[in-house]
């Protein structure tokens, strides 16, 4: 994409939005719907990484959606709605999360994490052998694979699966990102982490997802 | 100044695939990885799978809500929104 | 200036999903691009730079505006395809293939002890494509050699190309 086609993506991307956020506040339901369509499962999963049960993750995020109807009207477009709406939800998943004793600053979260590899070493040629560090045996060449197979019911079970069972950091940051869409500026902002700090996070966790969708297709 | 290096292993490159993707490598290692993946067909793989688990992740946003969570949300919608 | 680029079969570049507007009789039209190594601008090839990006097809580009020269490429902020460059042909590639599979063995053999481990990569990769059996050739140079010996195959081989592709490199 060129940088002018990118601006033009920009415009139109800012438009919409206006024109959205004139239909909430006119009390249009169905646009509000496809609005919670969009977000609400991205942000259980926010809200699981700071309270301890799924209930109360679906409590907080209900909390959020009635802040973000409340608040519709202050609204000042200086963040994203997207943003504005994930800010929301954060904050009330922080309050909740400090009645339940559950809250660890997120940048000591992000930390803990020791070094875990992308692939297993097994994988590799070992150090000392001719091309030590290559692949012993190439992964799967998944451009063969029907589409069905790629994006079907099955495999997006497992892709949910896979994030729910990651390590509170790494499945805020990938939620966030991969799943909500939202840009690798947003969550430093959202999450206060420093940019290396929600790339180590996400690559962690894009990596634990890449090798759960191998054992699954390749199998 | 740290000496060039001329080559990255495939081991090396799964850990730069995610900040390559990011556009977040530096000018040299995103000139390192683009050359490996000239000459090597495994790690060409296992970016294209890389981007295909994004796009997969990116189509569970699409998720129906389920109706006994989305009505008292658009109910509270409807009652705010009149007052 | 005059440089070269690399196309997929179909007209794309190799790192990108840009399509190219190809030249018949006549050049292809310019393209503009913000110049950031790597991530935008037209990416090109001097002479000594065609062995790291060998691909399927290989055309003479003209390259204008900024443009930045990095380790093995350049990236300027214009550039049009000015013709095919015809001789890239499966013939010239297998003999590109095949004269590096001989110069792997004479390295690995030549070497004390012989690297044989490395060469048989070397001939596993001979059918894979000018990419591969390009940069095994260099690393088993390098094995052999010492550190510099992967820039000097590398060298070596741009010289070669440039001299069986007839271009004014």
């Amino acid at each position: 994409m060129s940088p002018v086609e990118q601006d033009q993506r920009a415009d139109a991307a800012a438009r919409e939005e206006k024109e959205l956020l004139a239909r909430l506040r006119a009390g249009d339901e169905r646009a509000f719907e496809s609005l919670v369509q969009s977000y609400h499962g991205t942000m259980i999963a926010i809200a699981g990484t700071y309270v301890r049960t799924r209930a109360v993750a679906e409590e907080v995020v209900q909390e959020a959606w009635l802040g973000v109807v409340d608040g519709l009207d202050r609204f000042e477009g200086r963040s994203s709605l997207r943003t504005w709406i994930l800010r929301i939800l954060v904050n009330t998943a922080m309050g909740r999360g400090t009645r339940e004793a559950r809250s660890v600053p997120f940048s000591s979260l992000a930390a803990a994490d020791e070094h875990e590899p992308a692939v297993e070493p097994e994988r590799f040629r070992p150090p000392g052998q001719a091309f030590a560090g290559n692949w012993t045996a190439f992964p799967g060449d998944w451009s063969l694979l029907p589409e069905e197979k790629l994006l079907g019911r099955e495999t997006l079970e497992i892709v949910k699966a896979r994030i729910e069972q990651l390590p509170g950091a790494q499945r805020t940051v990938i939620a966030m990102r991969d799943v909500a869409g939202c840009s690798a500026e947003e969550v430093c902002d959202l999450l206060e982490i420093s940019a290396a700090n929600q790339r180590v996070l996400l690559h962690r966790a894009r990596s634990k997802v890449r090798a759960a969708l191998e054992r699954h297709l390749d199998a | 100044m740290p000496e060039f290096r001329e080559h990255i292993s495939c081991r090396e490159l799964v850990e730069l695939t995610s900040d390559y993707i990011e556009n977040a490598l530096s000018a040299e290692d995103a000139e390192l990885m683009e050359q490996h993946l000239n000459y090597c067909a495994g790690c060409e793989r296992y970016v294209d799978e890389m981007l295909r688990t994004i796009r997969a992740e990116g189509r569970l946003r699409e998720e129906g809500v389920p109706g006994e969570t989305l009505t008292p949300i658009i109910t509270a919608f409807r009652e705010r929104r009149r007052s | 200036m005059i440089a070269y680029k690399f196309l997929r079969a179909d007209g794309t570049s190799p790192f990108a999903t840009f399509r190219w507007d190809l030249p018949d009789t006549k050049p292809g039209g310019w393209v503009e691009a913000r110049v950031d190594p790597c991530r935008s601008g037209i990416h090109a090839c001097r002479p000594g730079d065609l062995p790291f990006w060998a691909g399927d097809s290989l055309y003479e580009i003209e390259v204008d505006g900024e443009i930045v020269e990095g380790r093995s490429k350049l990236v300027a902020s214009r550039g049009r395809l000015l013709r095919p460059v015809d001789a890239w042909d499966d013939e010239l590639r297998g003999a590109y293939a095949r004269a590096c599979a001989e110069r792997a063995h004479e390295l690995a053999f030549g070497a004390t002890p012989p690297l044989e481990d490395w060469y048989a990569m070397a001939e596993a990769s001979i059918d894979q494509g000018a990419g591969p059996i390009g940069f095994v050739t260099a690393r088993i140079a390098e094995e052999a050699l010492g550190p510099d010996g992967h820039r000097t195959e590398r060298a070596r081989q741009a010289a070669w190309l440039v001299e069986q592709l007839g271009l004014g490199g």
